[in-house]
């Protein structure tokens, strides 16, 4: 084996593949220009609706004003709350949007109260229209605020104080940092999409330099060079590992500049602090090297087995498929993987991912996943440079 | 410069079973001719070619390009030649320049001497005023002598030509066919493989016709003009052709 062959082909491999108007698209246009617009067009889109509906009067029907002459007074001087008066069917009104939500207040609510028993009040709202969402929030406050001054009343009648009613308080304390909180949050999401991320960013490449070769016929003139068969599927190999990894990162870098855009235009995010130290790094490369070179060494492996660019992207849609399952699993809650749940590659990189971002180190899940993944990516490099060497699989028709 | 000794290459094909592609194939190429492999469609040319350029293994028989075994040492073989075929395809994304360098690298060579024998060898062909457009923007004749330029970097010994005219307009095929009796000339062990037999009168000093994987006859076409009562190449093909599927 020599590795002035292996770097020629992943050189010629890697020039060829930025040259491709495809991959900049893919690879640098989508993550990091169409994502943050995305994500700013959202987010601008919904504080304006937002802003629209926190700004607007929210207008309410008051079925039996003159039994609660109290209340309806404290709505009344909200700033924030419009009561119509209509002789037309409130709920249709309710339906149509004209009014957003509508308070019935029984006969017998005042007899009720002063007798020292439940009142009960009904609010009629529509929980998908925004404004009318707004509307019952704004009532429920007056209505809390209102039932309190009524309990006071009431304790005061019993020569009670306040207390009374609290006889114990609660004092929680969250010990969880800002970057564990946001680590946590992270953890969850962020395994599964560095695993799309990679097979996403391989899947291209890999299909375009094994089968792509086959189509365009330009194997055959590798294959009668100086270069090893196990030397042309090694280099192919690293430039698929190498694409996939930047790919990657520039999807998490797209997705962290549009997630922060979206969210800053929408109104600002707290709380949001990432640290993470070295050590971690170095280690989550130690499980990401692994991976990277698993998803490159099947893909090459079944690049080369297929005929042509297409039936090699109908081989690889099921192997993806199964991919996003494994780094589905991982963003349930609470799932713990066992000892030899380890071996099994993707899930395994996932939870590891996921602990490690949490902050915690389990060193013989890191060993397990690295052994595991790396006997099945160097089994697959074999299994590609067998192909390799066969001539059914190269000159297949 | 090549010996085919008794080559018989097998196929198994899980819907037919075994195809017997080429067989018991036996023929010498000399340094300074050009060898033509005639037969039509499927007669196994290209197996033959592939067997001989060390892309497929052959079944039964030997195989020796330039003194070295293509079984035992393919590659020395590979060092010794240079391979064309219809369907042998170019980078697009690349210039020739760049193809060139690339496969001058993949065969051993030093930068120096690829830059030394792509001058010569653009200049020869007259590619100089493409040499740095990338290979999707050129014409189907600059692909050729792209091609070409690509299989001869290395300066091969023995040239492998599987049905190099193929597909091209009659202009660049000329050119083509001007390339290889220019290689000849300069002491170039050429096989070359068609089923135009126009080509083959003008270009090969050696002829084998082959049909359903056996050879049927070779020698030069003086020869096989005085063993027909035809002298025109097409009636002789047919001619042993059909001679060829009486007696089986």
């Amino acid at each position: 084996m020599n590795w002035k062959n292996i770097k020629l082909i992943f050189i010629k491999e890697l020039v060829g593949t930025i040259r491709d108007k495809r991959t900049i698209i893919a690879m640098i246009i989508i993550p990091l220009i169409f994502y943050p617009l995305l994500f700013t067009g959202i987010g601008y889109f919904n504080k304006m609706g937002s802003i629209k509906s926190e700004e607007t009067n929210s207008k309410i029907m008051i079925y039996g004003m003159e039994f609660a002459p109290q209340l309806v007074k404290h709505l009344q001087d909200s700033e924030k709350i419009e009561i119509l008066t209509t002789k037309d069917d409130p709920s249709f009104k309710l339906h149509n949007g004209d009014i957003q939500a509508v308070l019935v207040i029984p006969s017998d609510f005042k007899y009720k109260t002063e007798q020292e028993e439940s009142g009960k009040i009904i609010l009629k709202y529509d929980a998908t229209e925004a404004k009318s969402r707004i509307a019952q929030k704004r009532v429920n406050q007056i209505i809390e605020k209102y039932k309190g001054e009524i309990i006071l009343q009431r304790l005061s009648r019993l020569d009670l104080k306040e207390e009374f009613l609290n006889p114990l308080i609660l004092q929680e304390e969250n010990i969880a940092t800002a970057e564990k909180i946001t680590g946590s949050f992270l953890a969850v999401l962020l395994p599964y999409l560095i695993i799309i991320l990679i097979f996403a960013g391989a899947m291209h490449t890999a299909v375009d330099i094994t089968a792509g070769e086959k189509e365009r016929g330009t194997i055959a003139t590798l294959l009668v060079s100086q270069i090893s068969r196990l030397e042309i599927v090694l280099g192919k190999c690293f430039a698929i590992m190498l694409i996939s990894f930047i790919g990657m990162v520039l999807g998490l870098l797209g997705l962290a500049l549009a997630f922060l855009l979206g969210a800053s235009v929408a109104g600002g995010i707290e709380g949001v602090n990432f640290g993470i130290s070295i050590n971690t790094i170095f280690l989550l490369f130690l499980v990401l090297f692994p991976l990277v070179g698993l998803a490159s060494a099947v893909l090459v492996m079944v690049g080369i087995f297929a005929r042509n660019i297409r039936e090699a992207s109908s081989y690889i849609t099921p192997i993806y498929m199964l991919t996003v399952f494994l780094g589905v699993i991982s963003i349930s809650q609470g799932m713990e993987l066992s000892g030899k749940m380890f071996l099994v590659p993707v899930l395994n990189s996932s939870f590891v991912l996921k602990e490690l971002l949490m902050g915690k180190i389990y060193w013989d899940h890191i060993l397990t996943t690295f052994i595991a993944n790396m006997v099945i990516a160097g089994l697959a490099l074999l299994g590609a440079t067998r192909l390799f060497s066969k001539e059914e699989v190269l000159f297949r028709s | 410069m090549i010996q085919v000794e008794g080559l018989t290459k097998i196929f198994h094909d899980k819907k037919r079973g075994k195809i017997l592609a080429v067989n018991n194939l036996k023929f010498n190429c000399l340094k300074g001719q050009v060898f033509g492999l005639l037969g039509p469609n499927g007669a196994g040319k290209t197996t033959t070619l592939r067997a001989l350029a060390t892309m497929i293994l052959p079944t039964k028989g030997k195989i020796t390009v330039n003194g070295y075994d293509v079984v035992k040492e393919a590659s020395k073989v590979r060092r010794q030649i240079g391979f064309l075929s219809s369907e042998t395809g170019l980078y697009d994304r690349f210039t020739p320049r760049e193809t060139v360098m690339f496969f001058g690298r993949i065969n051993g060579m030093k930068d120096k001497d690829i830059k030394k024998r792509t001058a010569e060898i653009f200049h020869n062909l007259d590619m100089e005023n493409f040499q740095d457009v990338r290979v999707n923007k050129l014409s189907t004749g600059m692909k050729q002598k792209l091609s070409i330029a690509r299989s001869i970097i290395h300066d091969p010994p023995v040239l492998i030509l599987d049905e190099p005219t193929v597909g091209l307009d009659i202009i660049t095929a000329k050119t083509v066919i001007e390339y290889v009796k220019r290689f000849r000339d300069q002491g170039k062990c050429i096989i070359y493989s068609t089923h135009i037999m126009r080509e083959a009168e003008k270009l090969c000093d050696m002829i084998a016709i082959i049909h359903q994987g056996n050879l049927i006859v070779q020698g030069t076409l003086e020869e096989l003009k005085k063993n027909s009562s035809s002298d025109d190449l097409e009636e002789i093909f047919f001619e042993l052709i059909n001679q060829g599927e009486n007696l089986e």
